[in-house]
């Protein structure tokens, strides 16, 4: 396609809200109920349904683009959510159809090495363990540490749509884009929202996305069917992190329920849904005869269980594809999924190995760590601070949050006072650094920068700003005298 | 790894010589060039292409789609348009090449074949004999193309209701008669089986025979 415009075939028209909007119209790209148009500055697209919307198919678009968004967009922390929503901006009639005007995908979103280049990051992808491994140019692959963040980007954008009341409806692969270099991911086709009630969904999801029981219930008459909702973005939602984590599907096992493919889909995706990894009915894990070996070792279950994305998200692996799987009100809110992941990242050790495909591997508790990707074991001693935090000054708990030393680690506010939580309402001056850590001279130093009431609880010092203090086994840390600072007490784990 | 296998038959009959065939080539290329920036295609479509004019050859036997070249296509000077003959190998490399389920393992998705000629069956007879052997082998879906103004609507029908036609057969309608198939291959390996198999309308060119 050549990339010259013909000015003929640009369209100029108002937008419902008065505003000017161009496009090209011209060689529609054709997504599944719309047809896209590029600006002519390709900042923005317009997309126009193919089959006239109904009324209620039109209140939902300019609710979208209205209230929706200012419910959004319009709160503490709005301007973090223009990164991880595709949201659309405007309403455009043209010719009898409607169309919603969207800006277009940031550049991180499309490849930019090798034949790809140019092309969408949709989550696919990554997802695939053939297409991951053999695809994927090598320097697009991104490490864990991207993985983790898009996945964290992901929970907390389904969070706020949570939130706000609605449910996005078709959460899969084709709809969020991702990209693992940065660690970004956005939601895109927002304009099938659904809200219970108000707006049932027109469509049931995507296969592979679509929850047990919705897919159980195809087929049976409209008033029996179970529609998408929150409780099924939870499941999409936690398939998608699971994917991405592992480049596999966790429900697509070796389980055979049927020779004819129509039943066995229905089967291994609806009523009968069974945990590749179930630890004990072991029935659906993948047959790896059935899989080239490029697929390796993701498709193996044995080498990469999915135990090494750490204990916390192991926990609501659990609750998503056992205990939930047939249960949507066991499953993981997407608010369990962003506060395990946020602790997961600080469960991170970098790979020793320079040419380890993932570069970084989570801490699984064991007491000889090995990263799963490459079997390099971790050399040497391993700190980690567990952190405490008290309601009255007094008592201390456990806060079931774990950080692993690396050199070059930094402590944030959310580590040191529980009043401060990592998310899009975050305070500018709360996203520096109050310390880092280092391996220095044989010794692993903490070393304080800004906390001004840092105390060495073991010796009863203070550690003043610009002192380190080394990191030995048993030793107590108070970060700050505020009521909210936490305690850290620091273990000593060996390596080979 | 469970396959989409696409089976393209093009007819090389001798009123393809020169632009049709010419036009058809850059579809292809265009087609898989398409698939090939498709993750769910690279995963599972595996392509194979057949030609008829008094033989059917299989000039690629169903390949990846990320290793598919495109071979060199012959049209024969004068030479009849043997779809049966076409039928009868797409039969016979159906059960050679794919793999259908058992109780142990998953086979193939059903297969997508893709038709393309500019006339009408020369082995009447032979082309009768096999849509009856045809329909002993499952297709997700069959796509036929009549192409150009001697193309004959009716003998196809017999095969599969996606019958369309192609006005004339210059390079600009091919293309997007190739654009529409990738939708089509595209949405196929998408949606497996659950929701209804809705395509985009063809374009403007090209009609759906009713």
């Amino acid at each position: 396609m050549s990339n010259e415009i013909n000015p003929n075939d640009i369209v100029k028209t108002k937008a419902k809200d008065g505003s000017n909007v161009e496009f090209v119209f011209k060689d529609p790209k054709q997504g599944g109920v719309k047809d896209v148009y590029f600006a002519p500055d390709r900042s923005e697209v317009v997309a126009f349904f193919r089959n006239p919307l109904d009324v209620s198919g039109r209140e939902r678009i300019e609710k979208i683009v209205t209230d929706y968004r200012s419910r959004i967009y319009e709160q503490a922390g709005g301007e973090y959510w223009k990164e991880c929503f595709c949201w659309p901006e405007k309403i455009v009639e043209y010719n009898g159809m409607t169309g919603i005007v969207v800006p277009t995908y940031q550049n991180c979103f499309f490849f930019q090495t090798g034949n790809l280049a140019g092309t969408e990051k949709e989550g696919k992808w990554f997802a695939s363990p053939k297409i991951y491994n053999r695809f994927v140019p090598m320097e697009e692959k991104g490490s864990l540490l991207g993985y983790l963040r898009l996945c964290l980007k992901l929970s907390r954008a389904t969070r706020r749509l949570h939130a706000a009341g609605l449910a996005h409806s078709d959460l899969s692969y084709k709809n969020c884009l991702v990209d693992p270099q940065s660690g970004n991911a956005c939601i895109i086709d927002i304009d099938g929202l659904v809200v219970p009630g108000v707006f049932p969904p027109d469509v049931i999801g995507t296969p592979d996305f679509i929850a047990p029981e919705v897919v159980a219930s195809t087929g049976r008459q409209r008033e029996d069917r179970i529609l998408p909702s929150q409780a099924t973005d939870r499941h999409a939602l936690a398939v998608l992190i699971y994917q991405y984590l592992f480049h596999r599907h966790p429900l697509r096992g070796g389980k055979i329920y049927s020779q004819d493919n129509d039943v066995q889909e229905k089967m291994e995706m609806g009523e009968k849904a069974l945990f590749i990894e179930h630890p004990n009915d072991k029935s659906n894990r993948p047959i790896l005869d059935d899989n080239d070996d490029i697929c390796m070792p993701w498709v193996d279950v044995e080498k990469i269980p999915y135990t090494t994305a750490g204990p916390m998200l192991k926990t609501l692996f659990d609750r998503a594809f056992i205990e939930g799987l047939h249960d949507p009100a066991q499953r993981p809110t997407a608010d369990d999924w962003e506060d395990a992941i946020v602790k997961t990242s600080d469960m991170i050790q970098p790979c020793s190995n320079e040419n380890c495909v993932k570069k970084w591997f989570i801490f699984d508790n064991s007491t000889r760590p090995v990263c799963p990707y490459c079997g390099t074991p971790y050399k040497g001693i391993l700190p980690l601070l567990d952190f405490y935090s008290s309601r009255n000054g007094k008592d201390y708990r456990p806060d079931n949050h774990r950080l692993m030393v690396f050199s070059g680690q930094s402590l944030y506010q959310w580590h040191t006072n529980r009043s401060v939580i990592p998310n899009e309402k975050i305070k500018k001056e709360h996203t520096t650094r109050v310390g880092y850590f280092s391996f220095f001279k044989g010794k692993w130093l903490f070393v304080n920068q800004t906390l001004t009431s840092m105390k060495n609880l073991t010796t009863d010092q203070p550690v003043p700003i610009g002192t380190g203090v080394e990191l030995v086994d048993g030793l107590k840390l108070q970060f700050s005298s505020d009521t909210n600072g936490r305690i850290a007490y620091i273990q000593i784990a060996k390596g080979t | 790894m469970r396959r989409l296998p696409i089976y393209i038959l093009l007819d090389t009959s001798g009123s393809m010589q020169g632009e049709p065939i010419e036009a058809v080539k850059t579809g292809l290329l265009s087609l898989l060039s398409s698939l090939r920036k498709d993750p769910y295609a690279l995963e599972t479509v595996w392509v194979s292409i057949i030609t008829f004019d008094l033989e059917a050859v299989v000039r690629i036997p169903l390949t990846e789609v990320s290793e598919l070249t495109l071979p060199e296509i012959p049209v024969p000077e004068t030479s009849p348009t043997n779809l049966g003959s076409a039928i009868e190998l797409l039969c016979d490399q159906y059960r050679k090449e794919i793999v259908i389920s058992n109780a142990q393992h998953k086979g193939d998705w059903l297969p997508l074949a893709i038709i393309m000629t500019d006339g009408a069956p020369s082995d009447t007879q032979h082309y009768n004999r096999m849509l009856e052997q045809l329909k002993n082998y499952k297709f997700a879906r069959i796509i036929c193309c009549a192409a150009g103004p001697k193309a004959k609507v009716e003998p196809l029908k017999c095969m599969t209701k996606d019958v369309f036609t192609l006005d004339t057969m210059d390079s600009g309608t091919f293309s997007k008669f190739w654009v529409w198939v990738s939708t089509a291959v595209e949405r196929q390996s998408q949606l497996v089986d659950l929701q209804p198999n809705e395509l985009p309308p063809p374009p403007e060119e090209i009609k759906l025979v009713i």
